[in-house]
């Protein structure tokens, strides 16, 4: 049985398919990778999965239970977490508030655990001597690293990744892949939406290509590299036959 | 029976009134994303423009009512230059620099703008107590089987050109479209290059505007007092959402549900004229339960 | 925390012994006295739904909710005041909750324009059916305690104490935090797990049952009312210009704030030309505050101590 399930997935606005009917699956362990140009549906896959949008069609499944109707914030505590593409702290609360709200109410800790964990957290996503400053002294790497932990303390089973290199320089997407590979050993299997193809490479057992709301291609990162479809969908028609 | 074809035409002549009101609301709501509970304050003050322009004119001339044609040609560009001034002043030392805050700030802002116009101007103008009484009304219009004031003729029909400028001005000219953009996908307007602060000073000024050319019709049919912009800006709101947020299309037919229901009900519910004034919350409730995004599809 | 509560114990204590340093024997002091709590319990309200990011226009229509239903209810079943003012509570707790689960999934706008909708409504409302509820001419009951003012500055007082107790509560919670978030950014606060709309709905719930409680207690000390007194919009603005004027999210702004802001519309209320448009100066404060101090008299206090040195320290506890 797949941790993660999605089957005839189909989300429209205004009558524009952004998905249309995705089916995929996500084993438990496994580090999944979501690619595709701009526009393909990869976000919008995301919310559709962890219940912040509405499906117009087909069904998700999280560890066997049908959650396709089910709010986000049970889909939470059921152990789906996910960062935001575009980082979302919580502007009013300091680094460590920010990561207790998710203990709090993602594992359902009670006050004094839930700051036990984000200790621990803080610490491991390295913002042990940040713990209480505002959200607005930190550096757009610091905010993904608490963003990260954030999710974290959500205590997640299944971890969904919305480009987090982004706006990383080289030195600290080293430090992030090593943190992610962290996390997968603690046993998180991990959604990954990702545009750097070296972090795909790297941490990928297999990779989903996307466009125009349609599962273009599936497989390890090499099938995927050379499949000449997914090559035409990035870089328009070959030249070289 | 006989009453329904005359409560059909008050309610359609009604919702021209409505539609003014509710169309600039709509305008500042969309194109801002703002909600201004300050837009019966504008409608508020128009008619008291209006209505010194009466008092003056007719004082002046000794004509008395026979210069409400003149009042309505001078009092409508008036007051709709005078609001435009005022709303783009309040748009840009209150309203632009609260944009960036939480949409509670901003509610708050527009909220506070609102009482301090209504109590500034019942200080300044009028003491609270004394309404600006207009003891005159145009004759009766008799037809054949409905009876009708000038008034809300002349009311409608001003409504319905002034709405149909609104419009051409949204479909055809370049501010127009510019203001469609904004409504449409603020990031990507200001990415063509869309001048987008005075898109919105327009859109404020506009909705302004519009409100004000509604107060100066409003003074043939009511009481002209500090208090009546509530009323206005709860039926202009309960338009607004039937409508459907950023649908501008939909305010007209929203406005003539709106006029439509108020007389029917009044007329054919018992006890509805006393229901009649709750309506728009009634509105309001139904389609919040039943579908929040209001007419659009 | 233990601080915090150990000051507002000190303050409870003075504001308990009030009476007894002379004051109960002028009516006048007391009659401010009373009233005074009452716009304090107004303000903690409005302040506790305030921090989940909401706008409330109709805290003053709960008041007008509660006042009129400890009357009504006293007029139809004869009831001791005391059983009305519990009954007219939960009348009121009903009536938020079905606004609320309503308005409260959707967009912050649409709930700050039901409420004002709902506002006017039970003011037209009040006027229009004056078999139930006596019209224009209003609603009368016999005075509570028979008039000791010293007897309903202890219940006014309790009711007080109620509200102190839930802002309290929202602050040293973990609702705290759930309500922060739900503020900073309700979507995000959703994927953290929170339950927002029952957050959201909760909160709105207790805040306007004790706008209730201080309308149902209103009504038997006043001894009677009308739709424009019960339901006058001066009061929900009231109730929202004094916590942003004293420090929104706190629970001593509201008090603070209510406590120098009615001193002043006392003032103003006896002198021409403010007489009947003091509330020009509430219009004033919202508008000078969400410009130049969005949180408010406390907020700026708290920005002074900032400049401190040690400004690490500054950040410990969130604001």
């Amino acid at each position: 049985m797949a941790l993660l399930e999605v089957s005839g997935l189909v989300r429209r606005f205004r009558g524009l398919a952004a998905v249309d009917r995705l089916s995929f699956r996500v084993a438990e362990g496994q580090t999944v990778a979501i690619i595709g140009p701009n526009g393909a549906g990869k976000s919008t896959t995301f919310n559709l999965v962890s219940g912040l949008l509405g499906v117009d069609g087909g069904t998700i499944r999280f560890r066997g239970a049908d959650v396709t109707r089910s709010p986000a914030h049970s889909r939470t505590r059921a152990g789906i977490g996910r960062t935001f593409q575009v980082v979302q702290p919580f502007v009013d609360l300091n680094v460590m508030d920010n990561v207790i709200v998710g203990a709090l109410f993602g594992a359902s800790a009670s006050l004094g655990a839930a700051r036990a964990d984000a200790n621990r957290l803080i610490e491991l996503v390295g913002l042990g001597d940040k713990r209480f400053s505002g959200v607005s002294a930190l550096t757009l790497a610091d905010r993904k690293r608490l963003e990260l932990a954030r999710a974290l303390a959500t205590k997640p089973v299944l971890l969904m990744l919305d480009e987090v290199m982004e706006g990383l320089t080289p030195t600290e997407e080293r430090d992030a892949v090593r943190l992610l590979s962290d996390v997968r050993a603690e046993g998180v299997t991990l959604l990954l939406i990702e545009h750097v193809m070296s972090t795909v490479r790297d941490l990928s057992d297999h990779v989903l290509v996307m466009d125009y709301g349609k599962k273009l291609a599936e497989g390890s990162y090499e099938e995927v590299a050379h499949d000449p479809k997914v090559i035409e969908a990035y870089l328009g028609t070959d030249t070289e036959a | 029976m006989e009453a329904l074809p005359q409560t059909l035409l008050f309610g359609i002549l009604r919702s021209g009134l409505y539609a003014l009101t509710a169309l600039g609301l709509a305008i500042s709501l969309g194109v801002i994303g703002v909600v201004n509970f300050a837009h019966g304050e504008f409608v508020m003050l128009g008619a008291f423009i209006g209505f010194w322009l009466y008092l003056t004119l007719s004082g002046v001339s000794g004509l008395g009512p026979a210069v409400s044609p003149l009042v309505i040609v001078i009092g409508l560009p008036l007051s709709a230059i005078v609001l435009y001034a005022i709303a783009a002043g309040v748009y840009r030392f209150t309203l632009r620099p609260v944009l960036r805050q939480p949409e509670l700030n901003q509610m708050l802002l527009t909220f506070g703008l609102s009482i301090l116009a209504v109590n500034a101007t019942s200080i300044v103008l009028s003491p609270q107590a004394k309404d600006a009484n207009l003891a005159w009304r145009f004759d009766l219009l008799e037809l054949d089987f409905v009876n009708v004031t000038f008034a809300r003729i002349a009311a409608f029909v001003v409504s319905a050109v002034l709405v149909g400028a609104t419009y051409l001005l949204l479909a055809r000219t370049k501010l127009g479209k510019q203001m469609r953009a904004v409504a449409q996908n603020r990031l990507g307007a200001q990415i063509v290059g869309i001048p987008i602060d005075r898109v919105y000073e327009f859109a404020f000024g506009l909705s302004a505007a519009l409100a004000a050319a509604a107060g100066v019709m409003l003074i043939f049919q009511t009481q002209v007092s500090p208090f009546l912009g509530l009323g206005t800006l709860l039926k202009s709101f309960s338009i607004v959402v039937l409508a459907g947020l950023g649908n501008l299309a939909g305010v007209i037919w929203a406005s003539l549900l709106l006029g439509l229901a108020e007389q029917l009900v009044s007329q054919y519910v018992p006890g509805g004229a006393a229901l009649r004034d709750g309506l728009f919350f009634v509105i309001i409730f139904l389609v919040l339960i039943v579908k929040p995004s209001g007419l659009r599809r | 925390m233990r601080r915090n509560l150990i000051a507002w114990a000190v303050f409870i204590a003075a504001v308990a012994v009030l009476p007894w340093l002379g004051v109960s024997n002028d009516r006048y002091l007391m009659l401010l006295a009373n009233v005074m709590l009452m716009f304090m319990t107004l303000a903690l309200s409005w302040d506790v739904v305030a921090r989940t990011g909401q706008l409330s226009l109709a805290h003053g229509a709960f008041f007008g909710l509660g006042a009129y239903g400890v009357a009504i209810a006293h007029r139809t079943w004869a009831l001791h005041p005391l059983v009305g003012i519990v009954i007219a509570a939960c009348a009121v707790a009903t009536v938020a909750l079905a606004l609320g689960v309503v308005t409260l999934r959707l967009r912050g706008i649409y709930f700050a324009i039901a409420t004002l909708a709902f506002a006017e409504v039970l003011r037209t409302v009040a006027l229009q059916f004056p078999d139930f509820t006596g019209g224009t001419v209003g609603i009368a009951m016999p005075p509570l305690f028979d008039g000791d003012r010293v007897l309903s500055y202890y219940l006014i007082g309790a009711i007080f104490v109620l509200a102190l107790a839930t802002s309290l509560a929202v602050r040293w919670t973990r609702l705290h935090y759930a309500v922060t978030a739900i503020r900073a950014n309700e979507t995000v606060a959703q994927v953290m797990g929170i339950d927002v709309v029952r957050v959201k709905v909760v909160l709105f719930v207790a805040s306007a049952t004790l706008a209730g409680l201080a309308g149902a207690f209103y009504m038997p000390f006043i001894t009677h009312t009308d739709p424009n007194d019960a339901f006058d919009i001066g009061r929900s603005v009231a109730s929202l210009v004094f916590p942003i004027f004293g420090g929104l999210y706190t629970t001593a702004g509201p008090v603070i704030g209510t406590i120098l802001m009615r001193s002043l519309e006392e003032y103003l209320r006896v002198t021409p030309p403010w007489k009947e448009g003091y509330q020009v100066v509430y219009g004033l404060v919202i508008v000078v505050a969400v410009l130049f101090m969005p949180r408010g008299l406390l907020g700026l206090v708290q920005d002074l101590r900032l400049k401190r040195p040690d400004r690490r320290w500054a950040w410990r506890f969130s604001r």
